[in-house]
């Protein structure tokens, strides 16, 4: 029985949150919240690899039900494995002050709304969840951010875009409803216009909350102001939360989508990833450039699940299940290595006081532990084997081959062309954290003070989930057999450590991390300790100081050139001569994101001119508001007169 | 284990780790010949790597274990990229399975910990042919994965022992092969650091790309790190020839074979250096975009049912 476990960690969470609303039971109730998510983690996967279902099913009755199967199993896991040390983290991140215990309550309520949108199994249930989990983090903001003027203006935008875009779940769910498919598959006919709209709804509205390009403008800014726990949540689980909607949605409840539907998924897949790692690179704030690196890997997820719905209508089910599980692995992945860099860019804020990359330098000696985890999840997401980004990603390259294999000219063409994208993606990926690893952890120090080790429970925080990244890249199959059995049309692959699909080398993770470490310490032993006294760095014979220090922008370079007709880089340097000597030279450059100022901007410019034009309705006399309502009613009786409403 | 199976290992063991050195020597000699000068002879990489065994490393202040790491992880990564590849369709499993995205994925590892030891050092030219790098990379990574994509087409799998089974032919066995071969050779050119892409001669910090990271080694992490050069040679040039190459089916004979079609590509190397100039950096991804183009319309062709 894994639903007693279940329940009794979300019961402790929720006691826990309230015990933490108490200046002498804070550090109670968090331990509480730690152990409640380690249950929830442990009964998620634990139903995922015995299968089966606990309460009740699926409903399309407007009365609420909550229930488990194995999808949902799956993301509470990975809920409890990224709350349990983002919890752990905030028992030294998060002050016992009363804004500090306000935070804590409203993070354990956040993660109860998580838990309510996986087992919802009924529509409102879920309608009720969805908003929540959009409005909480909200507050978490707001009130850890008091008095922030700009950050309440960004959690206005991130609630305007996230309620304008979460229409679109809305009318899925509740058209889905209405034909009796939620939560039942095979009653809505293949390319009818009713599927059609269903699904390309439930792409606009869940892809908004997920963080789908062009849809995305409100996680770059949201993710990074909350604290660095919230982060880790929002980025870890709560995007993901989406992907588990577009998945029910998409891959289930609709039935077999026309191929050309699942095109347009994977290229809404490789524009998220290649867009959001383009403009990670050009960010030189660390929570930004992560959050960027977000919108990155849903689009990784999201390009498996294009290629899942293209093999599905191909009839290639065993692929179109292996497409599922790599978008499915590619998800817990992602929470682990993304909760893991968002709690670290937390323990170095803590320390240096700063997030500017350029401002950070030398952590890796003075963090060893810390800096060690953050190391270990760079590498993770720059998809570098025998790390989980590099299994899943691995996975996500072999379906996307498969597109030309199984498809036709036009669906074969658009996998080759996301294979490309991804290939790209990744090696940008490898150019950004190679970026931050070197900013932040190597080198020297750039910014002032002595930073030291983070505090235990927020250094084995880290260290947890870096040993989660390892575990997860060495034996990616003990999880990938479960995920394939997820697919609802039934599939079914043997589990192994190692990653065995036909028609591929296999990538057996234990075998290459033996062999990695094995030659690697053959080989220090034979270089041997003979090293030369240390002397400084050479360049020219010019010595290496800090004014010679590289810098964010300049590693980019290159890439910022060879793009420059995309990107549209601006730069503006102003050179000060007196007497024809110069004195001065300030250089300013930065890459606006397009999106914004091409399609957001616009939008928001007309749409303040038509509220300002609708608000000459609104002219404060009594008797003007009158004579609308009569208006009104004419206008309705006239309607009703003439047949309208028949 | 039969001795076909033996006989692969074993070329596979002492081509990729001990020969691998001869192939950038043997460019480099013909390319001198070529430009009419004497040059160096072939076994000078084994020279300058026994030179720098010799002699100690150097410590660079400040640096951190990321320093001293690099060179061990990066030659240990392509170990693992020599053992990965089979040079024949029947070869041994050593452990690693015999994926080709695993190879992309040992080569990017190596990738990251050069530009990592670039910035512990934080010496200005290491980061810039680190930082060019990693940018090249970006388009050769894609342009690489379309060319397999084309490979994958044809023989319906990514394990290489089965590309090697599945592409033997006289001729080309699909014209397929033949298109994915335009691609494959920008990212041989662009993998092995020669000119057009890079120029592996050069001694002008300015200039250069693949050698920058070095600049700050010595004794033998350098050798490390410069056997680590030849080894990249050795797998690139190996898939290109038991793959993108016509080769024969039988076993024995796409062994005997090897040595002809890798001193073949090492000529064609040479010859290209000879011929064409360094590229301006920011043209090369325009270069790779092109092959990778080509490698599409070949796919396209293939699927519309033409080629």
């Amino acid at each position: 029985m894994t639903g007693v476990p279940l329940l009794v960690g979300l019961a402790a969470i929720a006691v826990g949150g309230v015990l933490g609303a108490g200046r002498r039971t804070f550090t109670v109730g968090l331990l509480l919240q730690v152990g409640g998510a380690c249950a929830v983690g442990v009964a998620g996967f634990w139903t995922l690899a015995v299968g089966g279902t606990l309460g009740a099913g699926f409903t399309n009755a407007l009365r609420p039900s909550l229930g488990v199967d194995g999808l949902s199993a799956l993301f509470l896991g990975a809920l409890g494995l990224v709350a349990a040390p983002a919890l752990t983290f905030s028992l030294r991140y998060l002050p016992p002050s009363p804004r500090g215990r306000l935070v804590s309550v409203l993070t354990a309520g956040f993660l109860l709304v998580l838990a309510l949108v996986l087992a919802a199994r009924d529509p409102v249930t879920f309608l009720t969840g969805w908003e929540l989990m959009t409005l909480l983090p909200a507050a978490v903001i707001l009130v850890a951010r008091d008095g922030d003027v700009a950050a309440r203006r960004t959690v206005f935008t991130y609630l305007a875009v996230t309620h304008l875009g979460g229409v679109g779940t809305w009318v899925a769910v509740l058209l889905l409803a209405r034909e009796g498919a939620f939560g039942t598959h095979a009653t809505i006919a293949t390319g009818s216009a009713l599927q059609v709209g269903i699904a390309l709804a439930a792409l606009i509205g869940m892809g908004t909350k997920a963080g789908v390009m062009p849809l995305h403008v409100w996680l770059p800014r949201a993710h990074p102001i909350a604290p660095a726990p919230v982060s880790a949540l929002m980025s870890g689980v709560m995007i993901k939360v989406a992907v588990y909607a577009l998945v029910r949605v998409l891959v289930d409840w609709v039935g077999v989508l026309p191929i050309w539907f699942g095109v347009v998924v994977l290229g809404a897949g490789a524009l998220s990833a290649v867009g959001g790692v383009t403009y990670a690179l050009f960010q030189h704030e660390l929570k930004r450039l992560l959050a960027l690196h977000s919108i990155e890997n849903i689009g990784i997820i999201v390009l498996a699940l294009g290629a899942c719905l293209i093999l599905r209508s191909r009839g290639s089910s065993a692929w179109a299940a292996f497409a599922l599980a790599a978008a499915l692995l590619h998800t817990v992945n992602h929470a682990v290595f993304k909760a893991l860099l968002f709690l670290g860019a937390g323990a170095f804020e803590r320390a240096t006081g700063s997030l500017e990359l350029d401002r950070l330098g030398g952590l890796l000696r003075r963090m060893p532990w810390t800096g060690g985890a953050f190391l270990v999840g760079a590498m993770a997401i720059a998809g570098l084997p025998p790390l989980n980004g590099f299994a899943s990603e691995w996975l996500t390259m072999q379906v996307l081959l498969r597109l030309p294999v199984y498809g036709g000219v036009g669906d074969g063409i658009a996998g080759a062309v996301a294979l490309a994208v991804l290939a790209a993606t990744a090696a940008l990926a490898l150019l950004c954290f190679v970026k931050v690893v070197g900013l932040v952890l190597l080198g020297p120090r750039r910014g002032a003070g002595t930073p030291g080790e983070a505090p235990a429970p927020m250094a084995a925080a880290v260290g947890v989930l870096a040993l989660g990244c390892v575990v997860l890249g060495v034996a990616p199959g003990l999880l990938f057999g479960s995920l394939v059995r997820l697919a609802p049309w039934g599939a079914n692959a043997p589990t192994h450590a190692a990653l065995r699909l036909p028609g591929t080398g296999s990538v057996p993770g234990i075998g290459i991390a033996v062999l990695l470490v094995a030659l690697t310490a053959t080989l220090l032993l034979m270089r041997g300790r003979r090293v030369a006294a240390p002397a400084p760095g050479w360049a020219c014979g010019q010595l290496v100081e800090a004014p010679l220090n590289w810098t964010s922008a300049g590693f980019t370079k290159p890439l910022r050139l060879v793009l420059e007709v995309v990107l549209r880089p601006r730069r503006e340097i102003t050179v000060r001569t007196e007497g024809g000597v110069v004195q001065e030279v300030t250089y300013q450059g930065h890459v606006p994101h397009l999106i914004d100022e091409r399609i957001y901007a616009p939008v928001a410019r007309a749409a303040l001119v038509v509220a300002a034009h609708a608000r000459r309705l609104q002219s404060g006399s009594l008797g003007m508001y009158v004579a609308y309502l009569i208006g009104l009613v004419v206008v309705l009786l006239g309607a009703a007169r003439i047949g309208l409403f028949r | 284990m039969n001795a076909v199976t033996v006989a692969a290992g074993a070329v596979q063991l002492v081509g990729g780790v001990v020969l691998a050195p001869l192939l950038p020597g043997l460019v480099q000699h013909w390319k001198a010949r070529l430009q009419g000068r004497r040059g160096p002879t072939p076994v000078q990489p084994y020279r300058d790597l026994r030179r720098l065994w010799g002699k100690s490393a150097v410590a660079v202040e400040g640096t951190s274990v990321v320093y001293r790491l690099a060179p061990s992880v990066v030659a240990a990564s392509l170990g693992a990229a020599v053992l990965l590849v089979p040079v024949a369709a029947q070869a041994p499993d050593w452990g690693l399975g015999h994926d080709v995205l695993v190879l992309v994925g040992l080569l990017a590892l190596a990738r990251f910990a050069v530009a990592a030891s670039s910035w512990d050092t934080g010496n200005g030219f290491s980061l810039m042919g680190a930082s060019r790098d990693l940018t090249l990379s970006a388009f050769v990574e894609g342009t690489l994965l379309v060319s397999l994509a084309v490979a994958t087409l044809v023989t319906g799998t990514t394990d290489l022992r089965a590309m090697i089974a599945g592409s033997v032919g006289g001729a080309w066995s699909s014209p397929l092969l033949a298109i994915g071969a335009v691609p494959f050779a920008m990212v041989v050119l662009a993998e092995t650091g020669r000119q057009p892409v890079d120029n592996p001669d050069t001694h002008l910090e300015l200039t250069m790309i693949h050698e920058g990271p070095l600049l700050e080694y010595a004794g033998r992490d350098l050798a490390y790190l410069q056997w680590a050069i030849a080894a990249r040679h050795w797998v690139v040039l190996v898939i290109a020839a038991q793959i993108f190459l016509p080769h024969p089916g039988g076993p024995w004979w796409q062994l005997g074979i090897l040595p002809v079609a890798l001193g073949l590509l090492c000529g064609l190397l040479a010859v290209t250096e000879t011929l064409v100039a360094k590229m301006r950096l920011l043209e090369v991804p325009r270069l790779l975009a092109v092959g990778a183009l080509v490698a599409l319309l070949g796919i396209a062709a293939r699927l519309a049912g033409i080629a």
